[in-house]
């Protein structure tokens, strides 16, 4: 039980933090006001738009917490924080930089090479540049240690051959971080032996096909590898550290505010509308889905002061993801009662619209980043049950 | 937390876990009252957490006395400590002189007996800790102004009852009674800041509680064994103790973020605006989160587990009863979206944002 801790430290949010949050929050309604995009559930997974990732690259607020060499601003985690927060309740179009803002980034910042750092990182922090994740196969989904694609050394560099499903906004995204297999499988070490690459998309012998999901849009993706060569310095850290990398930077992943707030669009334009006949039954379902949002904020914001102290609470990020991805769910669910879902997305008003994509998007929200069922076992783990 | 804070808790946990074990918790509800635990309470003057030096108390901050509530709830503690800390609390800030046996505060979440030429009137029905020989004290109206009565146990009418977790409880009844002390209108304390205070007060035990339940169970799972292996091999048990953890975790972050926003508010009795949402907040997960956690934990438990000798169910017991006092996780939710709802209306939310609020 030493490994759990119910005890969560208060975030430092001082001024500067909260004037972040109100420079990001007007301009995003100066967006809204201008038709610049139109308001989105699930934002950060099926909103894609490089035009308006540039702009937020231009004001400074992708990658904020990088060292300025490489096109950073040095802020704290919790500046960050803040501006995710407004863009995924804006129902900002923000998928296209996400993954590597939240991820690919800080993975080239700790194990990249010098070269990559400067001429990657800044690009990334201008909204120019964008990379897409390569973990999930056919055949490898929770079991990810199973991964069966392969990199050969050749000369110079590496070969890889494998096939990559459902990675996220791959279209757009000029690189992969690829999780090959480099050593033997070996069935008592299984997760040694695997190592990432940062792969150029436009390699030869790289096919990405969009992949149609059930609400309607090409998100994710089919990725195809046919003895792509990639030099040497593409090795992401040192071959073998695949697994330590990926599970490293699941706190972080897991416990953002995008694992509780991806349906909250469609909460906030319910409530205006809601408003003015508020009372009784309708009011409790409102107030208790916003009372366990603030909760679930404490304990996020929680993590991220304990991330920031330096920390890995691994358990407690996992269950922000478990408890979180569960209550979006669960809003759409309840909202049901007072707005009733029945039409494909475009077929009503905005809130219509809103929360018809919700609902036909939420069975993702569990799956994800690691199944809820995975979760669970590492929070099991940590309890010291397995 | 100060390091005097710290010391104030070591010494409670050492005190509980020598004299609030199982035992003496069972023992209390159908045998022998914890005399032990009673004296050794006293002694370290834990009633007196929260009364500043200057009145005679520890001087402890809010963070310290809720923490330590937390602490005691986690012990099931069987004695009316966190009521006569309330109690004592509410006597110092009215300025009256706070108790030297266990006091109640006689208030239950509706509405104040009134004061009228200096003697009270009305009926509280569900006074928590009331126990023979106890200081109540009566937050009163004056004309909608919070006043505090002071009365000895003999002096007014009591009909005792018991919580579902058998903690004591009592219906009482003043009509014209005169009060031994009366307070002037107590500067900054309202009738829903008292109801706000004790509903975190609530959510804390709760909070705590769930703690020990957590670790109940874990505890419990790896040591029973069935078909050849400890229950938590199975994932479907890893899972439910995975479920009541992230309940748990919930319910603590929510309770935290009240204590410390509370904590740097002047006026913890005003009930105003600052204080709601976050108490709440707090008030609603830990009421909801009661249900999943229970439900869970006994399941994993077993027939053991609906044992009374086994400690499970004095904890359950408790929460049932909690989630009820002060406002169930119903009426907070209410509250709170009435609230936002108000708020939207009347225009007090920048660019009229649901989240606005949410995120204050
Ligand atoms: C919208 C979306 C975007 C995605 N984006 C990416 C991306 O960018 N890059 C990427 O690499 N992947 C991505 N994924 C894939 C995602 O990581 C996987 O879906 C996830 O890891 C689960 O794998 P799977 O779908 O193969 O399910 P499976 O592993 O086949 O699982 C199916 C079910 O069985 C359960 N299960 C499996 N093993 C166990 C076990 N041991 N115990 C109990 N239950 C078990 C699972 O919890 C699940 O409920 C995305 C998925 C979605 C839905």
């Amino acid at each position: 039980m030493d490994s759990i801790r119910f005890n969560f430290p208060a975030p430092a949010i001082d001024d500067s933090v909260d004037s972040l949050r109100m420079d990001v929050r007007s301009f995003l309604q100066e967006e809204i006001r201008n038709g610049s995009f139109r308001p989105g559930t699930d934002c950060w997974c099926a909103g894609i738009d490089p035009e308006f990732s540039r702009k937020l690259g231009e004001r400074g607020w992708i990658g904020v917490t990088w060292p300025k060499q490489y096109g950073g601003r040095e802020l704290s985690a919790l500046h960050r924080y803040v501006i995710t927060e407004e863009l995924l309740v804006a129902g900002a179009p923000v998928h296209a930089h996400w993954i590597a803002d939240r991820q690919s980034g800080p993975l080239i910042l700790a194990t990249g090479s010098e070269e990559m750092k400067q001429t990657i990182l800044p690009r990334i922090a201008a909204g120019e540049c964008f990379v897409a994740l390569g973990l999930s196969e056919p055949e490898s989904g929770s079991d990810l240690a199973s991964v069966r694609t392969r990199a050969h050394r050749v000369e110079g560099g590496w070969e890889i051959t494998g096939t990559k499903l459902w990675s996220s906004g791959a279209q757009s995204c000029q690189y992969m971080t690829v999780l090959a297999r480099t050593g033997e499988r070996n069935e008592k070490k299984r997760h040694e032996g695997l190592t990432q690459f940062l792969v150029p998309l436009d390699s030869p012998g790289v096919t990405v096909r969009g992949i149609r999901d059930m609400s309607g849009v090409e998100h994710f993706n089919e990725s195809h590898f046919e003895k792509v060569f990639v030099a040497d310095d593409a090795v992401l850290g040192s071959v073998g550290e695949g697994w330590k990398q990926i599970t490293s930077e699941l706190a972080l992943e897991r416990s953002g505010p995008e694992r509780f707030l991806s349906t909250f669009v469609a909460l906030e334009k319910s409530i205006q509308q809601g408003a003015a006949s508020m009372e009784g039954h309708q009011a409790r379902v409102v107030g208790s889905i916003l009372a366990r949002i603030r909760a679930l904020r404490a304990m996020s914001l929680g993590v991220a002061a304990l991330l920031g102290q330096g920390q890995s609470p691994d358990v407690e990020a996992a269950l922000v993801k478990d408890l979180g991805t569960r209550l979006e769910q669960d809003i759409i669910e309840r909202l049901r009662e007072f707005w009733p879902i029945q039409l494909k997305q475009n077929f009503g008003d905005e809130l219509q619209y809103l929360l018809s994509d919700s609902l036909l998007r939420q069975p993702s929200f569990t799956l994800r980043g690691g199944t809820n069922e995975v979760l669970k076992g590492i929070v099991a783990r940590g309890m010291g049950l397995r | 937390m100060e390091q005097t804070d710290q010391l104030i808790l070591d010494t409670a946990y050492r005190l509980f876990s020598d004299h609030c074990g199982a035992e003496v918790v069972n023992q209390a509800e159908i045998g022998e009252p914890p005399g032990k635990l009673h004296d050794a309470v006293m002694a370290a003057g834990l009633p007196l957490a929260w009364v500043p030096e200057k009145a005679g108390g520890v001087g402890g901050s809010l963070a310290l006395g809720f923490n330590l509530i937390r602490q005691a709830a986690s012990f099931a503690v069987p004695v009316p400590l966190v009521d006569t800390m309330v109690a004592n609390l509410v006597l110092a800030e009215s300025g009256l002189e706070v108790a030297d046996t266990w006091a109640a505060l006689v208030f239950d979440g509706g509405q104040l007996p009134v004061v009228d030429n200096g003697t009270v009137t009305g009926v509280v029905n569900n006074a928590p800790g009331v126990v023979s020989g106890s200081l109540l004290v009566v937050p009163v109206s004056d004309q909608g102004l919070v006043r505090v009565a002071t009365f000895a146990f003999d002096n007014l009418a009591i009909e005792e009852s018991e919580s579902l977790a058998g903690e004591a409880r009592a219906r009482v009844t003043m009509e014209g009674a005169s009060p031994v002390q009366l307070s002037p209108v107590v500067d900054g304390m309202t009738e829903d800041g008292l109801r706000q205070f004790c509903a975190l007060v609530r959510a804390s035990q709760i909070a705590g509680a769930f703690e020990k339940i957590t670790g109940l169970t874990v505890g419990y799972v790896k040591e029973r064994q069935q078909f050849g292996r400890p229950l938590g091999k199975f994932q479907a048990i890893q899972h439910k103790v995975a479920d009541i953890a992230g309940e748990c975790a919930l319910a603590n972050a929510a309770v935290e973020q009240a204590i410390r926003m509370l904590s740097e508010h002047h006026e913890p009795f005003s009930g105003d605006n600052v204080a709601f949402l976050p108490v709440a907040t707090a008030k609603v997960v830990t009421s909801e989160g009661a249900a999943t956690v229970s439900r869970l934990a006994h399941q994993s438990h077993g027939a053991m587990g609906f044992s009374f000798e086994y400690p499970l169910q004095q904890y359950s017991r408790r929460i049932w009863s909690w989630r009820e006092e002060y406002g169930s996780e119903f009426y907070w939710s209410e509250r709170i979206g009435m609230s936002v709802a108000n708020d939207i209306c009347h225009g007090r939310a920048e660019a009229g944002q649901v989240w606005d609020i949410v995120s204050r």
